[in-house]
C-alpha cells in the first residue's frame, strides 16, 4: 500500500469508523482494506450501512418551494362546497397554533377549491384539474397526503426537511447521501441542484444555500449548483482568452511540480491534489457534454414541452435532470419557487402547475423508457401544506390560504416505491390526519433506505454526538414499498 | 499534583514501559470512554432516560447496590460485578448493550471494562472539569537552546510512541510558515532574504515580535474568531437582509492588536454593557451576542423566534469558552455529560433579557444598537463642538458688553431687506433623505467649489439625479420668493440640459435650463418651465427661479428638492431661496419691540421668554427681566444686529453639520439589559409554548461557583468564566489557539470538551501552557491571558519549527501529526488563499476596517436564491482597488449565499458558531483557483510585477515569479519548465494576437499598456500556474 492508499484509507476510517458510528466501527473496521476504501469512494453503498438491498441508486427531488395547495391539487375535498365562507369549527382547528399572518383574523371562512376534480387510472387516484400530465401517470405514482412538520414558517420548514432541522448547520439529505455512498461517477458531482424560473406568484419565498449545504460535513459533500447564468458550474470555463491547449499545458506542469513536491516533502494530500485537479479538468468536459441537448431526439425535447429549449426553466432543468441521472449523478434537487399562495389563489396557481405539470410527467415518462425508473426514486413536493381556510378576501373564484403544517400531500415514484397508490387521509377539511400520518423524517427515513441506507446508521459524530439526518425519529413508511 | 494529572503520570510511565504495565487499565483514557459511547444514554447523566437506577458517570452511583440487591461494579471483584456479567454474557435478552440499542462493545473493550472492574475499578473526574494546576515540566536530556519548555513535553510524549522529532525547517520554509500563521500574508522576499542574513542568535525572535507587533496579526487572528462568533453581514434567515455590525468586527481586529488580556476580551462581549460607565468600544464589544441570525419571516411567532435567538446564544458561549454541548440539555439531561436541562435554562437567564425585539424588522439596525463614529468623525464632533462653544462664548460676551439705552424718540423698526435662506450647503438639510441615481458625492478644491467647504458632483450619462427629500423643517414659500442655486457645467463635458425641482408632496415643480431632453411633467408649465438657455459653462453662475414660475403659492411648504442633469459633468453649490417671509423686524427701542410683540404674541418667541412678556414688569424678577433684555438685544436689535447673525449663522451650521454626522453614522447591533428581567423558565422538549418552572440565574452544578460578590448578571458570569479555577475557558481557548497553528488541537474536537470529546494528546502540555497564559511566569508577558505571549510561546517552540517533510515510516506512526513529529503543513484556509494571491500580485490593499466590501463573483449567485423582496438579492460589486482588493476578512458575508471564494475552501456560511473548519481538497477548488478571474488578475499581477522588478530575460524573469511564491531558490529544472510552458504560450498567443487582449482585459485593474500583450499573457499563464502550485496553496 503506498502512502496515497494508506491517506486514503486513513481518511475513510477517520469519517466513518474512528468515530464509532454506532458500534459498527470495529467490525467493519476488520474487514476493511485499501480495495474497500476504493469501492467506498466510488459509490458502493458501504456494508455496514446497508441494511437492505438498495433498490434506488439515485434520486431526485422535485421541490416545490414555498408549499403547494394541497386542497387545490391532489387532497380532494368535495364537501367543503358546502362550507363555503363557512367558519372553520374550532374542534377541527383544535387550538392549533397559527401564524401571525393568519391569527388576528376575525374569521376563518372555509374556501373551497375552486378547480374540479377527477380521478385517473386504474388506480382512480384523484387529481385536480391543474395538473393533467401528473394525473396521466397516476398508476406511476404513490401520492401521500399524509405527511406532516411541526414549522409553520418557510425558512425553518425548508430547512427542517431538506437537513433534518428547523436551524442552520446541519447537513442537507443529498450531502448525507453524498458523504454515505460517495460517487458513482468521477467526473461529475455526486450532489447537483438546480434553481429553474417560475412563473406564478413573484415575490418568491428565498432559497439558502443551507437547504444543499454540507452543514459541519466536509464542504466537499455540499451540492453543487447547476447555474442558470454563466458558467453551469462555478469557474468551470477557462478565463476569456485561455485555451484548452494552453490549459492542458499548464496541467501537465502543475503535475510534474505538484509530483516533486510530493517526492520532496511526502504529504500524501499532494497526490490527493493532484487527482483532484486531473477530476477538475475532465469536468471541463463533462459538464459541456451534459449540459448540451443537442443530441437529443426532438421526440423526447417534445415530451418536455415547449420551454424545455429555454434554458433555466423548469422543463429544462428537467431534461438536464435526467441527463445527470443517467450519468449516474446520485441525488439531484430541483427548487421551483413562487409557490406560496397566500392570495391570488386563482391566477397565481395554475401558472405554478403549468411550469411543472409536464416536464414531471416528462422525466417520469423519460426515465421509464430508459430503465432508469426501477432503479431512480423521483419525489415531488413542498415544504408544508395550506390552510382550507381563507387567508384574506373570499370569493368562489378567488381566495388565499396560509401555513399549514399538520398536512400536505406529495408524491414518490420508481425505485421499489408502490405504484398506483395514495396512501394517507385527512379529515374532509384537509386539516388533520386522520389516516397513517407521515412525518419528515419518516419521509427522510424511506428515502434513505430506498438508496439501501439505513438511516440510523448513517451517523457523523459532531459536538460530541452522532448526529443524523432524521435526529432521533424517523420511521421507514413500509406500507408504500414494494 | 492533583488526582486528575496522578493519573496522567502514570498513563505515560505506563506507556513509556509498555510491555511490563501493559495490564493496567486507565480510567481516564480508555474507560470512560466506552461508558460514555456505549452505556450513559441509559447508564448516565440523563434522569429521564436512565435504566434500572443504574448510572455509571458518577463513581457512588456505579458502585452501590442497586435496588435490585445486586451491584454493578464490585471493585475487585469482576466476577460479583454485574457490569462484567452482562457485558460477557451469551444471554442475548440480559446482554448489554442491548441489541436494539444499535450498539456492541468490542471483544477489547469488554477486556478493558473486565481489567479495569479486576484492578479495583479506580475512578476520576472527567479531565476537562479539573482545575488547572501547573505541571512540572518534564526533565529533559537535550538542553539545546531553542528547545522549549513546549518541547520538553512534546518530547516525551514522542519517546513514549517511540517517535523521535523532527530536524528543523530551513530559515526559508521557517519565514514563511511563521508570517503565514502570524499575519495571514507570506513574508516578501527581502524579510526572507534579511533573515536568512541574520546571524544572531535571535534572529527568528525578531521576526517573530515584528510580526506580532503588525495590525495584520489583528485582522489574522480575527478571522477565526469571526468563524465562532458567527459574525456575518445580514440576517442569516428568510429575507437575509444587511444588517450592520462591522463595527463589532473592527472591535475584534483591534482587541488582538492591542493584545487585550482575553479575559477582558471575553467580559466585554459577553457584559460590556454592564461594565461602570462602559465606553463605546466596550459596548460595541457586546455585539457578540448579537452575531446570531434572526429574521423576521411573516408569520412569525415573537416569542419562539425569542427563544431562538436566546439558546443560540447559550449554546455559543457554552461552545467558545467552554466546549460544552449545552444544545443537547435544551430537551433533556445531558446523556453523557454532568450536565441538567435545568443547567440550561439557568444559563438561558441570564441572556433571556434583552432590551429590543426578537424580531429584526428586516432592517439593518434592529435594537438595542450603538452608533458608532469613525476616528475622523470623531475628530470632526469634536472641532465642531469646540467651534459652537466658542462662537457661543463669542457671542454671549458681546451681549453682556452691549450698554443698552432706551432712545427718547424711538424710530420705526426696520423690515429687512429680503433675505437669502441658505438651505443646501455641503450637505443636505439635517434630517433629510438623500437620494439618487448614484450617492451624493462632495467634493473639496481642487474641483470648483463656490463656497463653503465642498459642492457636489455629478457626471451622467443620459439622466441622472441627485435628491433630499423629506427635510423635516420645510421651506415655508412666501409670494415673491425666488429659489437660487449655483451651478458650474463642465466646460469639456457639458450637460445639454440642467433641472432643478421641488417637492411639496408632488415633485410637479420644474425649471430647466438649455435642451428639452428630460420629458417628466408637461411642457411649458410649472411641471415643466424651460428658464434659458444652458449657462456660461466653465464657470459658477448662480440659477434663479422666481417660485410662481414653478406654480407654489405662499404658505406653500417645500420639503425635497432634485438636482437634475442630463449628459456631462456639473458641480451643483449653495442653494435656497430668497426670502422675505417670517423674518423679524429689528428695533431701537426695547419698549417698542415688548409692546409690538405683546400685541402679536409671537408664537415663535421661546415659551420661557413669552411668560416673562405677559407678565407686567413689576412682577418680573431681576433673572426674568435680565432673560427679555438679553433675548431683545440677541434677535430684536438693530445696533447689535450686524455683529449677531453671523455668529448665530454660524452656530446654527455648526450644529446642523453635528446633526448630520451624527445621523449618519454606522450602527451595530449590540446588547443592552432590559430594566425587568424577563423570567426564564424551563420549556419541556425545548418548546417555546411549553413553559415549566421558572428557574434564576445559576451556573451548573458540575462547575466551580460563581466568584465572591459576583452580580447574578451576564458581568458575573463572564467573571466566572475568567476566573482562575475555571476549569474549561483556558482550556479551550489555548486548544483553539494551538490548533490555529498545527492544524488540529491538543483536544481534537475543539468544539468539545465533555466525555464525548476526544482526550488531549498532551494534556500536560495543555494545563502548561494554560496556566502560563492565565498567571505568565516565563519572561516576556505584559500581563494575565496574555494572548500575543501564548502565541509567541507556540511559534517559538522547536516543535513549530521543525521540518514539514515526511517519511513512510512517520506517516505510519503519526498519520495526523498528533504526536508533532515533523512540522505543521497543511492548506491555506479561504482568506489566506485570496490574500496570499493578492499580495503575490501586488494588488492588496492594507487599508483597515470599515464596512463590509464585495470584490467581485460570478453574476446570479445571490439572485438564484434569494427573497425577491430582500435588499440583498441583487449582488453588485465594488469598484475600485480600496475594495476589491482588502484583505478577505473585510468580503462582505451574505449567510445564505456566501462568497464562493469562502465556502468552496471550507469557511464557515458564518449561521452557526464553527471552532474548527474541515479542510477538504475538490475539483471545485482547482476550477476556482485557476479560473476565478480574481485569481487571473493575480496571476496577470505577478507577471506585471516582473516587468519592473526582474532582469530582462525569459530565465530570469520565469525564475524571479517563481521565487516571489515560493521564496526559496528555484532549480535550473523548474525554471526550464517554467520558460518552455512560457514559449509555447507565447507562440499560441502570437498566432492569435486577440486572445493575449482578451486575458490581459480579466480583472478589475487595468493592465499596464507598455509590455507586449502576447509576452504579457503568456506570462499571466505562467503566474496561474504558480499560484496554482500545492507548494503554495499549503502553508
Amino acid at each position: 500500500m503506498n502512502l496515497y492508499q494508506q491517506h486514503m484509507l486513513a481518511e475513510t476510517r477517520r469519517h466513518f469508523f474512528a468515530k464509532g458510528a454506532m458500534g459498527l466501527g470495529t467490525a467493519a473496521l476488520t474487514g476493511l482494506n485499501a480495495e474497500n476504501a476504493n469501492a467506498m469512494a466510488t459509490g458502493e453503498v458501504p456494508e455496514f450501512l446497508r441494511q437492505y438491498a438498495p433498490k434506488a441508486r439515485r434520486a431526485v427531488w422535485l421541490f416545490m418551494a414555498g408549499a403547494p395547495c394541497q386542497q387545490d391539487t391532489f387532497d380532494y375535498k368535495p364537501k367543503m362546497d358546502e362550507w363555503y365562507d363557512k367558519d372553520l369549527p374550532e374542534s377541527v382547528r383544535n387550538g392549533q397554533r397559527l401564524t401571525t399572518m393568519t391569527s388576528k383574523q376575525k374569521r376563518f371562512p372555509i374556501a373551497p377549491s375552486k378547480f374540479k376534480f377527477t380521478r385517473h387510472g386504474e388506480s382512480g387516484g384523484w387529481v385536480s384539474e391543474l395538473l393533467p400530465f401528473t394525473a396521466r401517470m397516476m398508476d406511476d405514482l404513490c401520492v401521500i397526503r399524509s405527511v406532516h412538520t411541526e414549522a409553520i414558517n418557510h425558512d425553518p420548514a425548508i430547512t427542517y426537511i431538506c437537513t433534518g432541522h428547523q436551524l442552520p448547520g446541519r447537513p442537507s439529505l443529498g450531502s448525507w447521501l453524498s458523504y454515505g455512498l460517495g460517487a458513482e461517477n468521477r467526473e461529475l458531482p455526486s450532489f447537483m441542484v438546480m434553481t429553474p424560473s417560475w412563473s406564478g406568484r413573484q415575490t418568491a419565498q428565498a432559497l439558502y444555500n443551507r437547504l444543499w449545504g454540507a452543514g459541519f460535513l466536509p464542504s466537499r459533500y455540499s451540492g453543487v449548483g447547476l447555474r442558470r447564468e454563466g458558467d453551469p458550474v462555478l469557474y468551470l470555463s477557462n478565463p476569456d482568452g485561455v485555451s484548452d491547449t494552453a490549459r492542458r499545458r499548464m496541467l501537465d506542469r502543475l503535475a510534474i511540480m505538484n509530483q516533486q513536491t510530493l517526492d520532496s516533502v511526502g504529504d500524501p494530500e499532494t497526490q490527493a491534489r493532484i487527482a483532484q485537479y486531473e477530476m477538475a479538468f475532465r469536468m471541463q468536459t463533462s459538464m459541456p457534454e451534459l449540459m448540451s441537448i443537442d443530441g437529443e431526439p426532438k421526440s423526447v425535447l417534445e415530451l418536455y414541452g415547449p420551454e424545455v429549449t429555454q434554458p433555466g426553466t423548469f422543463a429544462a432543468s428537467c431534461l438536464l435532470a435526467r441527463r445527470m441521472l443517467e450519468r449516474d449523478v446520485r441525488f439531484v434537487q430541483l427548487f421551483h419557487r413562487g409557490w406560496d399562495q397566500h392570495g391570488d389563489v386563482a391566477k397565481s396557481l395554475p401558472a405554478q402547475c403549468k411550469d411543472i405539470d409536464q416536464p414531471s410527467w416528462a422525466l417520469v415518462q423519460d426515465l421509464k423508457s430508459r430503465g432508469l425508473l426501477d432503479d431512480t426514486l423521483v419525489i415531488w413536493g413542498g415544504e408544508f401544506g395550506r390552510t382550507v381556510y381563507c387567508q384574506g378576501k373570499l370569493s368562489r373564484d378567488n381566495y388565499g390560504r396560509d401555513h399549514h403544517p399538520r398536512c400536505f400531500s406529495m408524491w414518490m415514484a420508481g425505485a421499489g416505491i408502490k405504484p398506483g397508490m395514495v396512501y394517507g387521509a385527512t379529515d374532509e377539511f384537509s386539516y388533520n390526519i386522520i389516516e397513517k400520518p407521515v412525518h419528515i423524517h419518516d419521509l427522510n427515513a424511506t428515502i434513505l433506505q430506498q438508496l439501501g441506507i439505513n438511516h440510523e446508521r448513517l451517523t457523523y459524530r459532531f459536538q460530541g454526538r452522532d448526529f443524523r439526518l432524521t435526529d432521533v425519529h424517523g420511521k421507514v413508511v413500509n406500507d408504500i414499498l414494494s | 499534583m492533583n488526582a486528575y494529572s496522578a493519573a496522567l503520570t502514570l498513563i505515560i510511565s505506563v506507556v513509556a514501559a509498555a510491555p511490563v504495565a501493559a495490564q493496567q487499565v486507565s480510567f481516564q483514557r480508555q474507560v470512560r470512554s466506552i461508558l460514555s459511547d456505549k452505556c450513559f444514554r441509559c447508564h448516565g447523566p440523563d434522569a429521564a432516560e436512565r435504566q434500572a437506577g443504574l448510572r455509571l458517570d458518577l463513581e457512588d452511583d456505579a458502585k452501590k447496590v442497586l435496588k435490585s440487591g445486586v451491584r454493578a461494579i464490585v471493585p475487585g471483584k469482576s466476577a460479583d460485578s454485574q457490569l462484567v456479567a452482562r457485558i460477557v454474557t451469551t444471554d442475548a435478552d440480559l446482554k448489554m448493550p442491548p441489541q436494539d440499542s444499535g450498539q456492541s462493545l468490542s471483544a477489547a473493550e469488554v477486556d478493558i471494562l473486565r481489567r479495569w472492574v479486576a484492578q479495583g475499578a479506580q475512578w476520576g473526574t472527567h479531565w476537562a472539569f479539573t482545575e488547572v494546576e501547573r505541571p512540572d515540566v518534564p526533565g529533559m536530556t537535550d538542553t539545546a537552546a531553542e528547545v522549549t519548555e513546549i518541547d520538553h513535553f512534546v518530547r516525551s510524549r514522542l519517546l513514549e510512541n517511540r517517535l523521535t522529532p523532527g530536524v528543523d525547517a530551513n530559515r526559508i520554509a521557517l519565514i514563511r510558515r511563521v508570517t503565514l500563521d502570524l499575519n495571514g500574508l507570506p513574508p516578501t522576499i527581502a524579510e526572507v532574504k534579511s533573515f536568512v542574513a541574520d546571524t544572531s542568535p535571535t534572529a527568528y525572535e525578531t521576526v517573530v515580535q515584528r510580526l506580532l507587533s503588525s495590525p495584520r496579526f489583528g485582522e489574522h487572528m480575527a478571522r477565526y474568531w469571526l468563524d465562532a462568533a458567527r459574525y456575518g453581514d445580514t440576517h442569516g434567515l428568510h429575507l437575509d437582509n444587511y444588517r450592520e455590525m462591522w463595527a463589532y468586527r473592527d472591535w475584534v481586529v483591534n482587541a488582538f492588536n492591542q493584545n487585550k488580556p482575553f479575559d477582558v476580551f471575553t467580559i466585554e462581549q459577553l457584559a460590556g454593557d454592564l461594565l461602570e460607565n462602559p465606553t463605546d468600544e466596550q459596548i460595541v464589544a457586546t455585539g457578540f451576542n448579537r452575531c446570531h441570525v434572526t429574521t423576521s419571516e411573516g408569520g412569525s411567532i415573537a416569542e419562539e423566534v425569542h427563544v431562538r435567538n436566546v439558546v443560540d446564544r447559550v449554546v455559543t458561549t457554552g461552545t467558545v469558552f467552554m466546549g460544552l454541548t449545552l444544545d443537547c440539555t435544551r430537551c433533556h439531561d445531558h446523556k453523557f455529560d454532568p450536565l441538567t436541562m435545568k443547567d440550561f435554562y439557568s444559563l438561558y437567564a441570564y441572556f433571556n433579557s434583552i432590551d429590543g425585539a426578537p424580531l429584526d424588522g428586516n432592517k439593518k439596525d434592529p435594537a438595542p444598537v450603538l452608533k458608532v463614529l469613525t476616528g475622523q468623525q470623531k475628530q470632526q464632533v469634536a472641532d465642531l463642538e469646540t467651534k459652537r462653544a466658542t462662537l457661543q462664548q463669542e457671542l454671549k460676551q458681546y451681549l453682556a458688553s452691549i450698554e443698552y439705552v432706551e432712545p427718547e424718540t424711538p424710530q420705526a423698526p426696520i423690515r429687512s431687506e429680503p433675505k437669502e435662506f441658505v438651505w443646501v450647503e455641503d450637505s443636505v438639510p439635517s434630517g433629510a433623505k438623500s437620494q439618487g441615481n448614484t450617492p451624493w458625492n462632495f467634493v473639496q478644491a481642487p474641483a470648483p467649489v463656490f463656497s463653503g467647504q465642498s459642492s457636489s458632483e455629478r457626471t451622467a450619462t443620459g439622466l441622472s439625479q441627485h435628491l433630499f427629500d423629506n427635510a423635516p423643517e420645510p421651506l415655508t414659500i412666501g409670494a415673491d420668493d425666488v429659489f437660487f442655486c449655483y451651478v458650474h457645467l463642465d466646460a469639456k463635458n457639458p450637460p445639454k440640459e440642467i433641472m432643478l425641482q421641488w417637492n411639496d408632496g408632488s415633485w410637479n415643480h420644474r425649471a430647466y435650463w438649455g435642451g428639452d431632453h428630460i420629458d417628466w411633467g408637461k411642457a411649458n408649465s410649472v411641471s415643466r418651465r424651460r428658464m434659458a438657455d444652458l449657462p456660461k459653462l466653465g464657470e459658477w453662475v448662480r440659477l434663479e427661479v422666481p417660485v410662481a414660475d414653478v406654480g407654489f403659492k405662499p404658505g406653500a411648504k417645500v420639503k425635497g428638492w432634485a438636482f437634475t442633469q442630463f449628459d456631462g459633468t456639473v458641480h451643483w453649490d449653495k442653494a435656497g431661496v430668497v426670502s422675505k417671509t417670517d423674518q423679524q423686524p429689528l428695533y431701537d427701542s426695547f419698549a417698542a419691540w415688548q409692546k409690538d410683540q405683546l400685541a402679536a404674541k409671537r408664537k415663535s418667541l421661546p415659551k420661557n421668554v413669552l411668560a416673562v412678556l405677559t407678565k407686567s414688569a413689576d412682577k418680573r424678577t431681576e433673572d426674568e427681566a435680565k432673560t427679555l433684555t438679553n433675548y431683545f438685544l440677541e434677535f430684536g436689535y438693530v445696533a447689535s444686529h450686524k455683529t449677531v447673525a453671523p455668529l448665530q449663522d454660524d452656530i446654527k451650521k455648526s450644529a446642523d453639520r453635528l446633526n448630520e454626522i451624527r445621523k449618519s453614522a454606522p450602527t451595530t447591533l449590540v446588547f443592552r439589559e432590559k430594566k425587568e428581567p424577563k423570567p426564564a423558565h424551563m420549556l419541556t422538549r425545548g418548546e417555546y409554548e411549553q413553559k415549566g418552572q421558572q428557574v434564576s440565574r445559576a451556573v451548573p452544578a458540575v462547575l466551580p461557583e460563581l466568584p465572591q460578590g459576583a452580580p447574578s448578571n451576564r458581568l458575573g458570569l463572564a467573571r466566572w468564566l475568567t476566573a482562575d479555577n475555571h476549569p474549561l475557558t483556558s482550556r479551550v481557548t489555548v486548544n483553539r489557539i494551538w490548533q490555529q497553528f498545527f492544524g488540529t488541537g491538543l483536544v481534537k474536537t475543539a468544539e468539545d470538551f465533555g466525555s464525548q470529546g476526544e482526550a488531549p494528546t498532551h494534556p500536560l502540555l495543555l494545563d502548561w501552557l494554560c496556566a502560563e497564559f492565565m498567571m505568565p511566569q516565563l519572561d516576556g508577558a505584559q500581563h494575565d491571558w496574555d494572548v500575543k505571549h501564548l502565541v509567541r510561546l507556540i511559534v517559538m517552540s522547536a516543535a513549530y519549527r521543525q521540518s514539514a517533510n515526511l517519511t513512510s515510516a512517520d506517516y505510519e506512526k503519526d498519520p495526523e501529526n498528533r504526536y508533532l513529529s515533523r512540522g505543521p503543513r497543511f492548506r491555506m484556509d479561504a482568506e489566506q488563499l485570496r490574500d496570499h494571491a493578492l499580495h503575490v500580485g501586488g494588488l492588496l490593499s492594507e487599508r483597515m476596517g470599515g464596512p463590509s466590501v464585495k470584490p467581485p463573483q460570478p453574476d446570479g449567485l445571490w439572485f438564484a436564491v434569494g427573497y425577491s423582496g430582500s435588499n440583498t438579492v441583487r449582488f453588485k460589486k465594488d469598484e475600485g482597488s480600496d475594495k476589491v482588493h482588502r484583505r478577505t476578512l473585510y468580503t462582505f458575508i451574505k449567510r445564505t449565499a456566501p462568497p464562493p471564494q469562502m465556502s468552496t475552501f471550507d469557511a464557515p456560511s458564518r449561521e452557526a458558531c464553527v471552532v474548527r473548519r474541515e479542510r477538504t481538497n475538490s475539483p471545485l477548488q482547482a476550477l476556482l483557483l485557476m479560473n476565478d478571474p480574481q485569481y487571473v488578475e493575480c496571476a496577470r499581477g505577478l507577471a506585471e510585477r516582473s516587468f519592473s522588478e526582474s532582469g530582462p530575460t525569459p530565465t530570469e524573469r520565469a525564475a524571479w515569479m517563481l521565487q516571489q511564491a515560493v521564496l526559496r531558490e528555484p532549480s535550473a529544472t523548474e525554471v526550464q519548465g517554467l520558460v518552455a510552458d512560457y514559449e509555447a504560450n507565447l507562440a499560441d498567443y502570437q498566432a492569435d494576437p486577440e486572445s493575449a487582449k482578451r486575458l490581459l482585459k480579466v480583472g478589475e485593474t487595468k493592465a499596464r499598456g507598455d509590455v507586449v500583450p502576447e509576452e504579457f499573457a503568456a506570462w499571466t499563464m505562467v503566474g496561474n500556474l504558480i499560484l496554482n502550485l500545492d507548494e503554495v496553496i499549503n502553508k
